[in-house]
């Protein structure tokens, strides 16, 4: 016996949900699918395998003022934003969620940074199983699965007429209690079949190959633009830096990528990382290598949206295959 | 022998006497349907070389990284005017690269994993099917007739009203992510440092909101004015389907209007912005 | 520890004053406003802090001075960028912030008892100087002081000032060099790597601390490793682009090592395990 819930319900109480917080969920813009701020139920997409951009920047925005500074009286005073509504995100995948978890690590280890912690207890992720797969989904060789419900705090997977349920934490129970679900002998449909990418061991692979040739000819073809680092739902570099605002000074967190030229560049001129290959190297070292040795959760989730977004076709999944068998000829 | 034939022979001749460091081309990538650059270091490599109507890539801005090198370089005949820019502002020089040009059959309207077969906008009003310059010819050239209005897309937008404009430019650049893609991907934009990444004075700033957003975009157009060739290179990356081939049309529709001026056609012709002639005259007083 | 409620908020700091050491370096004393605060920070060799030229940003600077010696906190600042440029605009008693101490330090404890080499280029030098002090203050603790300060040029050379007071202390030499010398240098000239082979410095019970230009590390290590300076006897604090100081923003990271977290200061046997070489 599961629970369940019918679309009419849902829809109720997803209205019910938008008084006074922030719902997100998949909508279409143009021909993209992207997480926005809905006013509407109806205006939530249906028929989507997942956004082309990730869900990352409710938590961790592209643009964000830290703190804001003014002159007064001969000192400063400092004044740290707040994070004033809830935010409940709609129609998440497992594979965000499990983005969100790698998100958690650097950014709550202590010290904790405060504003990301403020948006993350005051967001609640409700997720919708995959029971499609887009070529470019990998999840299942990432630790993830298309119906993991890990991260979520609700998980529904669909089903005629409704939605079977899954309340898995408190904050999840909170915002949709047991009263409000009913029972359902539905089976648990299918999950997605996805396709396998060989990362077992990938990050001992990379450690001995870290030296190979391999990275300066992959980042030939690199044009170095930020993309692949803005897409990602766990990329999470970022600037700081100051800007005035209407007689007032704003620090001001903003994405920033390890690819583009000057990253490393230190005042003076000196840049450790100005070979591209380097930086290639450098972007699938962290994501592969140093991340999960690091936090013990992977890096790439395997939602594939840098590979459909990539301008050059630098593909992930590509990588991890050669990646495997360099070193394997001539030893 | 197909374009893609040809190509392969050229690469493979040129490696073999040494006569390059390595070919530029294209090769299929992993979706099985598109193209993606591709750089081919000896004669093995050189059998992964394609063409086809999915080859969208500016393959020259990559010369901009090989300039000590003698590269051999795969072009269709936008990427050819690049070249011809940029020798013009002596970013590269003419005996550094062996160009590869070949005759255009017209991009098609491509997405990740999906390769159409209807000819992309720009490319049902290219007037050029044949590379401006090149060492070596695939295919044969090929006259085409000139539309009647060359920029019915810029005439749409002229016929809006200003607030319509405003608000038409607000809900495409609020898409924009500042991913740079755009910028990364045109030959003409080559700046050691970009005015976005430029602190002291700060023109933009690395904000990605709505207001540094058409920043951006706008003042990326007007530093290509009379300069952009016409590839859309940057509109083909955009990762969010920002119409930006639009900005660079107008001041192209423009140029042409002021100046008869269509950028790199040849690499000697000195740029209307960027040179002064003592009987010009802006017709402002008068 | 910084602000440990929000640990990328500065503490508000005042100039207290500033002094050139050089054309472009200028050393600046900052007072922090929070009596607690200012109780409670302490700081060890090695460490560094970021500071805050509010309206333009924040940078790292390595401390410069000892927590034991309980007197303002001492930054040498090169002026080379927009932050840098912004600082040296300020007079004393402007507001700047504080953040920090950030990274581990010189283990000052395992030193004890060891000759120290102290080998700084330019301002590279202004990390090495609370090793310096240190040992100054507690003398018996410690072998011989040898202290090689190189710079491009006479004005370069940072310090000038405490020079005789380190010359003149028990068992402490003093070596000073330059790349170009004016007219009136009547010292040594000559690059570091070169002063070091000329002196043949003993690496017995030794310990050698450098830091300075990448090129100026390269080439005195390969001195040191040729006057049979075991890798784990030479130490040196590594620089990188930083901006959180915490081992969040995933800038300054060499391999999988955070340059803010797990270093500075690094041994030539942790670098050369370290997987990117620069």
């Amino acid at each position: 016996m599961s629970k369940f819930i019918s679309k009419k319900d849902l829809n109720s109480w997803l209205n019910k949900v938008r008084e006074g917080r922030r719902l997100i969920a998949p909508t279409k813009v143009e021909d993209l699918v992207l997480f926005k701020e809905i006013s509407r139920v109806e205006d939530i997409a249906s028929d989507y395998v997942n956004t082309d951009l990730s869900p990352k920047e409710f938590l961790f925005p592209p643009t964000e003022v830290l703190f804001s500074i003014e002159k007064k009286d001969g000192g400063v005073d400092l004044t740290p934003a707040r994070v004033e509504k809830e935010t409940v995100i709609f129609g998440m995948r497992p594979c965000d969620a499990k983005g969100i978890i790698a998100l958690d690590k650097p950014f709550l280890e202590e010290p904790a940074d405060p504003l990301y912690k403020e948006h993350r207890d005051k967001t609640i992720l409700v997720g919708v199983a995959c029971l499609k797969a887009c070529p470019e989904c990998f999840c299942s060789s990432m630790g993830g699965g298309p119906d993991d419900p890990a991260g979520l705090d609700i998980m529904l997977t669909e089903v005629k007429d409704g939605y079977l349920v899954q309340v898995l934490t408190e904050k999840g129970k909170a915002l949709m209690p047991d009263s409000m679900l009913s029972e359902s002998r539905e089976a648990k449909p299918k999950a997605a079949e996805v396709s396998k990418v060989p990362a077992e061991g990938i990050n001992k692979k990379l450690r001995q190959n870290f030296e190979d040739p391999y990275w300066g000819r992959l980042a030939d073809r690199c044009i170095h633009c930020n993309m692949c680092s803005y897409v990602c739902p766990t990329c999470y570099c970022f600037d700081i830096r100051d800007y005035p605002n209407k007689g007032k000074t704003d620090r001001v967190r903003s994405w920033e990528s390890c690819q583009s030229a000057g990253f490393t560049k230190i005042a003076g001129g000196y840049d450790p990382r100005a070979n591209k290959g380097i930086r290639m190297r450098q972007r699938f070292a962290h994501k592969l290598l140093y991340f999960p040795e690091q936090f013990g959760v992977s890096h790439c989730i395997g939602c594939g949206r840098c590979v459909k977004s990539c301008p050059v076709n630098i593909d992930i999944r590509e990588i991890i295959s050669d990646v495997q068998k360099l070193g394997a000829k001539g030893e | 022998m197909s374009e893609t034939e040809q190509i392969r022979s050229k690469a493979k001749e040129l490696l073999d006497a040494k006569k390059v460091d390595c070919v530029i081309g294209y090769e299929r990538a992993t979706d099985g349907k598109n193209a993606r650059p591709m750089f081919a270091y000896n004669v093995k490599d050189a059998d992964r070389l394609i063409f086809d109507q999915t080859c969208r890539h500016n393959l020259v801005r990559y010369l901009l990284n090989r300039k000590d090198k003698v590269t051999g370089i795969v072009v269709k005949p936008c990427d050819s005017r690049a070249i011809n820019l940029l020798i013009n502002e002596h970013q590269i020089a003419r005996d550094k690269v062996v160009i590869i040009g070949v005759v255009c059959p017209g991009l098609v309207k491509t997405d990740w994993n999906k390769a159409g077969d209807k000819l992309r906008d720009a490319c049902q009003l290219c007037q050029q099917r044949t590379p401006v310059v090149y060492d070596v010819l695939i295919g044969e050239p090929k006259k085409v007739e000139p539309p009647a209005d060359a920029y019915p897309d810029v005439t749409g937008m002229e016929g809006k009203s200003v607030e319509e404009k405003r608000a038409f430019w607000e809900k495409e650049f609020s898409r924009c992510i500042r991913c740079y893609a755009c910028r990364q991907a045109c030959p003409g934009c080559y700046c050691s440092e970009c005015f976005v990444d430029r602190l002291d004075p700060l023109w933009v700033g690395i904000r990605i909101a709505p207001g540094e957003n058409e920043m951006w975009n706008t003042m990326r157009a007007f530093h290509l004015g009379g300069r952009c060739v016409s590839c859309y290179a940057c509109e083909l990356v955009c990762p969010v389907n920002i119409p930006l081939s639009l900005l660079n049309r107008k001041l192209e529709k423009e140029t042409m209007k002021l100046f008869k001026f269509q950028p790199g056609l040849d690499p000697e012709t000195p740029q209307p912005l960027a040179t002064f002639q003592k009987d010009e005259k802006l017709g402002v007083a008068e | 520890m910084s602000n440990n409620k929000n640990p990328l908020l500065p503490h508000l700091a005042t100039l207290q004053n500033v002094i050139d050491l050089t054309p472009d370096v200028r050393l600046f004393q900052i007072d922090l406003n929070d009596a607690d605060f200012k109780a409670k920070f302490d700081y060890k060799p090695g460490q560094f802090v970021f500071v805050s030229a509010f309206g333009t940003g924040e940078s790292p600077f390595g401390l410069t001075s000892v927590a034991h010696r309980k007197g303002p906190i001492e930054v040498a600042v090169r002026k080379v960028g927009t932050v840098t440029s912004s600082l040296h605009d300020l007079e004393p008693g402007a507001a700047v912030g504080v953040r920090g101490p950030f990274g581990n330090f010189f283990p000052m404890d395992q030193f004890k008892g060891k000759n120290i080499h102290i080998i700084g280029g330019g301002i590279g030098f202004a990390p090495l100087r609370p090793i310096i002090l240190t040992i100054l203050d507690h003398r018996n603790e410690y072998g011989d002081l040898f202290i090689l300060n190189g710079a491009r040029t006479p004005s370069d050379l940072v310090f000038a000032n405490e020079f005789d007071t380190w010359a003149s202390a028990p068992k402490t030499r003093l070596e000073l060099t330059v790349d170009a010398k004016d007219d009136k240098w009547t010292g040594r000239v000559a690059l570091i790597p070169a002063v070091v082979k000329e002196l043949q410095l003993s690496p017995a019970n030794s310990v050698a601390i450098i830091c300075g230009p990448p090129i100026m590390i390269k080439f005195t290590l390969t001195e040191l490793k040729k006057l049979g300076f075991a890798d784990e006897q030479i130490v040196t604090t590594l620089e990188g682009k930083m901006k959180c100081g915490l081992g969040k923003c995933a800038r300054c990271n060499v391999g999988d090592k955070y340059v803010c977290k797990d270093g500075p200061v690094f041994t030539f046997k942790q670098i050369s395990g370290l997987l990117e070489q620069f």
